[in-house]
């Protein structure tokens, strides 16, 4: 096999975010958005004639997991829970709760959006920070914590508590490599090469791409680590291809009632409540593209794999993995020698 | 590892070898090509020769030939024989070696045979050992003998006087 791991060092440098400035941007938008809702929420409380709450927050999804990629459009984004020591009777309507969010936000930045599942605050620098609001397990009879559903004007039916446990969930998601550090490490990474491989092979309207939390799920049942145990010295590329290959091994032929038909599907279910599978939006058409685009990616892989050449299976890699995968030089990838002589030679 | 029988290489495809120790050494598919348009299939056909120039991969100690010379003016031809003067193809091979900053480099030699599945004459393993003791390269030289059905390769080292015949590496699907 050419030996790729180490542009599999840079390519991963250059994803993950961690070692840019962006991340420090979103901490700082996190820290702003923190203070203004703490400095904010008791005026609209009080002018609603509620009790006063005082929100505590967690860092949720690809930020906590630290499984997080570089937005190819730059639009970068941070997931912040918080959770409000208030019952689902005391806010019987989930989207009440979220309009107080709203209000102590809004005017504040570009734009603020109750959207279903959070409120969301726009920054004009492409930024935006996705704020889930909780009603606390502490405040609950179950001891459980629920998210608020539901936009201003939805349906009944679409304004709900919905049981949410994201921490559990990234417990559950990394609780395999307990004991295996180089493998976590491995796992994260593989996560972030299988996310920024979404990225530039799918477009991102609606449900057309997987998303990065089933790829996420997805690597949590069929990634094995590859590494030298001796050197522990990654070995990126066979890890890959063997993902890919096992995920393209559990599509099965699913029943899908919404379009009355059997479908080749691929599932990603939630390992917490509400368990459901993330990909359950995708259409049959985008699960197709996703199972044919998947194919490419191992198929491309083995090629690397079998390729002797360093210069060539980066070419190949790139094809998949986008411009953010170096292509060397081939005077990079050969050793420099001494100055060669061949005599003359005769043959029969 | 056999070859189309066709003299019109349609799309060739590189052929890659494995030494004892698990490192391959790749010939790509335009040097495949090159070297088949000398395979001996008429009786007319004169054996031909030349030397391999490529580079030795970092870290997984590959070897990819990527070019090789072709007979030059000085060189010697017959049906049965093929005798190489040194100062055309030495010349090839300091330009690869210059240009690169010495990351390409003299890799062995190649000629024809008359056969299907070609084997080396006493002149061939003869000549090669003396290349061994004489010639400056680094660590190994390879020996190609393209045949009229197959191509094979010979490798030996300054160490290893015994010539060793690589198996073609199969590509698994
Ligand atoms: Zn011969």
């Amino acid at each position: 096999m050419a030996s790729v791991q180490k542009y599999f060092d840079s390519f991963h440098g250059k994803i993950r975010l961690g070692l840019f400035d962006e991340e420090d941007t979103l901490r700082d938008k996190r820290r702003i958005v923190r203070e203004k809702l703490l400095a904010n929420l008791p005026d609209v409380f009080k002018k609603h004639n509620e009790k006063n709450l005082v929100p505590t927050f967690r860092d949720q999804g690809s930020y906590a997991m630290r499984t997080g990629t570089r937005p190819l459009d730059g639009d970068f984004d941070i997931d912040q829970g918080v959770y409000f020591e208030t019952s689902t009777t005391d806010y019987p309507d989930p989207v009440v709760l979220k309009e107080r969010v709203y209000e102590a936000l809004n005017g504040h930045t570009k734009r603020v959006e109750i959207r279903r599942p959070c409120v969301t605050v726009f920054y004009k620098d492409g930024y935006h920070v996705d704020l889930a609001i909780y009603s606390c397990a502490a405040a609950n009879a179950d001891k459980k914590d629920y998210l608020a559903m539901g936009k201003v004007g939805s349906e009944e039916k679409y304004r709900v508590w919905q049981e949410s446990d994201p921490t559990t969930l990234t417990t559950k998601l990394f609780e395999r490599f307990d004991g295996d550090e180089t493998g976590r490490k491995q796992y994260r990474r593989a996560i972030r090469f299988m996310k920024r491989w979404k990225d530039v092979n799918f477009v991102s309207n609606g449900h057309s791409a997987p998303r990065g939390i089933g790829l996420t799920i997805n690597a949590n049942s069929y990634f094995q680590p590859r590494y030298n145990t001796t050197t522990f010295v990654l070995d990126d590329l066979t890890a890959l291809h063997e993902l890919s290959k096992e995920m393209l091994s559990a599509f099965t032929s699913t029943w899908v009632s919404t379009e009355w038909k059997f479908v080749r599907w691929l599932s990603a279910k939630l390992l917490v409540t509400p368990f459901n599978d993330v990909y359950e939006k995708m259409t049959s058409k985008q699960m197709e593209s996703f199972e044919t685009k998947l194919t490419e990616l191992r198929d491309t892989l083995k090629k690397a794999i079998d390729e002797v050449d360093t210069r060539k299976a980066c070419q190949l890699l790139r094809n998949v993995f986008g411009d953010d995968f170096e292509v060397p030089d081939e005077s990079e990838t050969a050793r420099a020698t001494p100055a060669p002589v061949s005599t003359h030679s005769q043959s029969a | 590892m056999s070859l189309p029988m066709t003299n019109e290489t349609a799309t060739t495809e590189p052929l890659v070898f494995c030494q004892p120790d698990g490192r391959r050494i790749k010939l790509t598919a335009s040097v495949v090509a090159q070297l088949l348009r000398y395979a001996q299939h008429q009786l007319t056909d004169k054996e031909a020769g030349g030397v391999l120039i490529g580079r030795y991969l970092c870290d997984s100690d590959d070897i990819v030939v990527d070019q090789v010379t072709e007979p030059m003016p000085g060189d010697k031809r017959g049906r049965y024989f093929f005798h190489r003067a040194q100062k055309a193809h030495q010349h090839a091979i300091e330009q690869a070696w210059q240009a690169s900053q010495g990351t390409r480099t003299y890799l062995g030699e190649w000629h024809t045979h008359p056969e299907a599945n070609p084997t080396p004459s006493g002149v061939d393993t003869g000549d090669w050992r003396r290349k061994l003791q004489q010639d400056q390269y680094f660590e190994r030289l390879f020996f190609v003998i393209v045949g009229t059905q197959e191509v094979r390769v010979w490798c030996g080292s300054r160490k290893q006087a015994k010539l060793i015949s690589l198996q073609s590496h199969p590509v698994e699907s």
